[in-house]
């Protein structure tokens, strides 16, 4: 098994709230790995430890066998890592392509004086980057929309651009916080569909924080619960669904009984 | 009912103190003069039994309670005509009334020998009759309210005519189906997408750009060109604000830097260095870009409110230095440089018009970088970066390179314009860079529109171009400048010519450049 991600022991404090707890978790390639865990308990704040933003007070992050911690999130992209965000965070003036094409920065090279001097190779990279921009617009099915600008764009819309941007940058781990949050049960189930695709057509691994229950019994290899920064089980979806403490966790309630 | 009442009434006092306010400040006789001259009226003429200032004046005032009339009108749309009617009818009254008052106590005052202008100095005798439409307090305040009262009523009543028949709406709707069949033709259609629709209209731009200066004789050459060095620096901060959207306070001290960099180097005091003035041109970019880069590293950390702040100390800190009397050996001090050396091309000197073409190939080499640096992955990361920093660094981008590189590029700009400024006027001192140039070329950016060339250009018109226009309002100028800027940004909140997004997806040849406005 070849593991793309792992943390250790990752500890990422704000003033006296542990936020993240000793988390360890380990990522195999081309899997789909869901973290859950109840409203605060940690998952967004554990991704921006990985993605750079933050960066925690103990533990290591490894992408590939090679230690992430220190560097700033850009150098963490160039390494290719991607995310979305749980409240979409789109360039909302800027068109649906160029958003995109924003994604593509990390594999593009022209610089500013080859951009003001248009020398052959930055015009053809350009070409080539307009190109993958339009082929990830067909990929997450928003063909047709691309002149549009971002904050234009229909709610379920910017969800899956957001994830075209993601794209564009080629990472090798996608993560994913959120990506039904507001969508109805149809939308949801395309959304299901979607992420199995990217894995299946695109090779990347996929790390998803999600709060609709059936959505991440449905997707998810391996499902990590989160409480109170907490990792406090870890196993397929059938073990998580019956396990004792997470059912505790989420009030008590019978997790098949549970949608947020 | 209720709220319609209140908003009449509130639109009526808002009115009422605007016209106050104007009266006060004398603006009243000094708009009726204006409206006088633009009509070439003689002043001993008489116009409907009026004297023609009188005339020009009943004109003016007219026009406000016209506007009341008109804006109650369009806030009670929809409504039936008898309530728009009516609340014109109470807008216009608390208004007069309002008017009326000031009119009769000021009158008064003014017959019973009382130097108004003593305490308020625009209140001048003459400024008071005429506000009295040159009657008896009593007459003349009872025919304002009666005047504005009426005048609301008829803006309201043909506002809500208009609104009614659609007047507009259907011209604009007349206009588009026009101009949808004019594209229509296929030649045309064929014409404006080709690459030799933008080659013609730049064609003619040139045109006008080399004909003008020959016709427009000194000072409008001397105005464009003042423009034109606007045009530049609003390039360069657009750039920077625009794109980046960085707030830079202090650009000024770019074009200060600029400008000493030729003054120095090509007058014969304080240095006696007398360089060719195109030897000194680069340099001078050079100068202010190193500067900007070296001066901004350690301020980039900062965010939003706090750059501009140390942005804003920046410039006048420059400014300052250049007037110190201990550096006086160095910059010439208090008093400038004069004797600035100006271009001379194989011993021919540059006349007005000569030197206005250059800055217009300044412009012209500064909007071509402009637009290939936007249509670029780096415009592409200034843009991100304005939209959300955090997002931008997580799609890869090397925030702090990119800032410094909008700052440097907005330095180089404004140190292009420096060096032309003070070459073309002989002269510069601390007086050429203070802060307002700074706020100028801020507002020539926003009012035209962030982000936008054409919005800049057409801003530093509106900065630069509009006040030489305005000369004849002379005290006002300051006032009916603001007042435009206000009712700008009311109008169009996005600038004048708002930066239009290139298209991509039905755009068949990539990169096009004749694709983005
Ligand atoms: N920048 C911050 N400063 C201080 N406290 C923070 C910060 N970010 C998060 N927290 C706190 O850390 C805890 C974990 O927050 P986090 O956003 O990671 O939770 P989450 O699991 O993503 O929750 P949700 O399901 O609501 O998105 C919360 O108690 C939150 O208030
Ligand atoms: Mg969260």
């Amino acid at each position: 098994m070849i593991v793309a991600l792992e943390t250790r022991g990752v500890v990422k404090q704000f003033g006296g709230l542990v936020a993240v707890n000793n988390v360890d978790l380990v990522v195999p390639e081309n899997s789909i790995f869901s973290v859950i865990g109840p409203n605060g308990a940690g998952k967004t704040t554990f991704y921006n430890c990985i993605t750079g933003f933050y960066t925690p007070e103990k533990g290591d992050v490894l992408f590939y066998g090679e230690s992430l911690l220190g560097l700033s999130p850009d150098q963490i992209t160039y390494h290719g890592i991607a995310r979305t965000y749980q409240n979409i965070r789109l360039f909302s003036t800027m068109s649906a392509i160029e958003n995109i094409m924003v994604g593509e920065h990390s594999r593009l090279n022209a610089s500013w004086a080859e951009a003001i001097i248009r020398t052959p190779r930055m015009v053809k990279e350009e070409k080539a980057a307009v190109e993958e921009a339009r082929r990830l617009l067909n990929f997450v099915g928003l063909a047709g929309l691309g002149d549009q600008a971002a904050r234009n764009l229909p709610y379920g819309a910017q969800r899956r651009l957001e994830i075209a941007r993601a794209l564009a940058s080629k990472p090798k781990l996608l993560l994913l916080d959120e990506p039904t949050a507001g969508m109805n049960p149809n939308e949801t189930a395309e959304m299901v569909a979607f992420v199995h695709r990217l894995r299946d057509e695109l090779g990347i691994s996929i790390l998803l924080i999600e709060h609709d229950m059936r959505m991440v019994m449905g997707v998810s290899d391996r499902i990590a619960v989160l409480d109170y920064g907490e990792k406090i089980a870890e196993g397929s979806p059938t073990e998580i669904q019956n396990n004792p403490r997470v059912i505790e966790a989420y009030l008590g309630k019978p997790m098949s009984e549970y949608e947020a | 009912m209720k709220t319609q009442l209140k908003s009449s009434l509130n639109a009526g006092i808002t009115f009422g103190i605007v016209s106050l306010f104007l009266y006060l400040i004398g603006f009243t006789t000094t708009a009726s003069q204006i409206i006088q001259n633009l009509l070439k009226l003689k002043p001993a003429s008489t116009v409907l039994g009026m004297d023609s200032l009188t005339f020009s004046f009943a004109l003016f005032i007219g026009l406000i309670g016209l506007w009341a009339g008109v804006n109650q009108a369009r806030s009670q749309k929809g409504q039936p005509f008898g309530t728009v009617l009516l609340s014109a009818v109470l807008t216009g009254l608390v208004h007069g009334l309002i008017v009326a008052l000031a009119a009769y106590i000021t009158g008064s005052l003014n017959a019973s020998g009382v130097k108004m202008n003593t305490y308020l100095s625009q209140l001048l005798p003459a400024s008071v009759k005429l506000f009295l439409f040159n009657q008896t307090p009593v007459l003349g305040a009872l025919s304002q309210l009666a005047f504005l009262t009426l005048t609301a009523l008829v803006g309201a009543a043909v506002t809500y005519g208009l609104m009614v028949s659609n007047v507009f709406g259907k011209l604009a709707d007349a206009w588009r189906s026009m101009w949808k069949q004019v594209n229509a033709v296929p030649a045309i259609a064929k014409f404006r997408a080709s690459p030799y629709f933008s080659y013609v209209m730049y064609s003619l731009l040139l045109l006008v750009m080399v004909f003008v200066p020959l016709r427009a004789g000194q000072y409008w050459n001397y105005t464009l060109g003042t423009v034109g060095i606007y045009v530049l620096l609003g390039l360069g901060l657009n750039i920077v604000v625009g794109l980046a959207g960085l707030l830079n306070l202090g650009y000024v001290a770019f074009f200060a830097i600029g400008a000493y960099t030729v003054a120095l180097l090509t007058s014969p005091a304080p240095h006696g260095l007398v360089w060719n003035f195109w030897l000194v041109l680069p340099l001078g970019i050079l100068a202010a870009t190193l500067v900007g880069v070296l001066l901004v590293v350690p301020v980039l950390r900062m965010r939003g409110d706090y750059l501009a702040i140390v942005t804003l100390g920046f410039g006048e800190i420059i400014r300052i230095l250049s007037k110190s009397d201990a550096l006086t050996w160095l910059t010439g001090g208090p008093k400038g440089v004069n004797n600035v050396g100006g271009p001379v091309l194989f011993g021919w000197v540059f006349d007005d018009v000569s030197y206005l073409y250059l800055i217009f190939l300044s412009v012209l080499l500064a909007i071509f970088v402009t637009r290939r640096l936007q249509n670029s992955r780096v415009g592409r990361a200034w843009e991100s970066m304005r939209e959300d920093e955090t997002v931008s660094r997580a799609m890869g981008i090397n925030i702090l390179k990119h800032k410094v590189l909008a700052f440097a590029i907005g330095a180089a700009f404004a140190g292009l314009g420096g060096v032309l400024f003070a070459a073309r006027n002989q002269f510069t001192g601390p007086e050429d860079h203070n802060m307002m140039v700074s706020i100028n070329v801020l507002s020539a950016v926003i009012v035209g529109g962030m982000g936008s060339i054409p919005g800049v250009i057409a801003g530093a018109f509106v900065l630069k171009g509009l006040p030489e226009i305005l000369r004849e309002l002379e005290n006002y100028r300051v006032l009916a400048f603001a007042t435009l800027l206000v009712v700008m940004m009311l109008v169009r909140p996005a600038g004048i010519l708002p930066a239009s997004r290139r298209k991509f997806e039905h755009e068949n040849a990539p990169g096009n450049e004749g694709s983005k406005q």
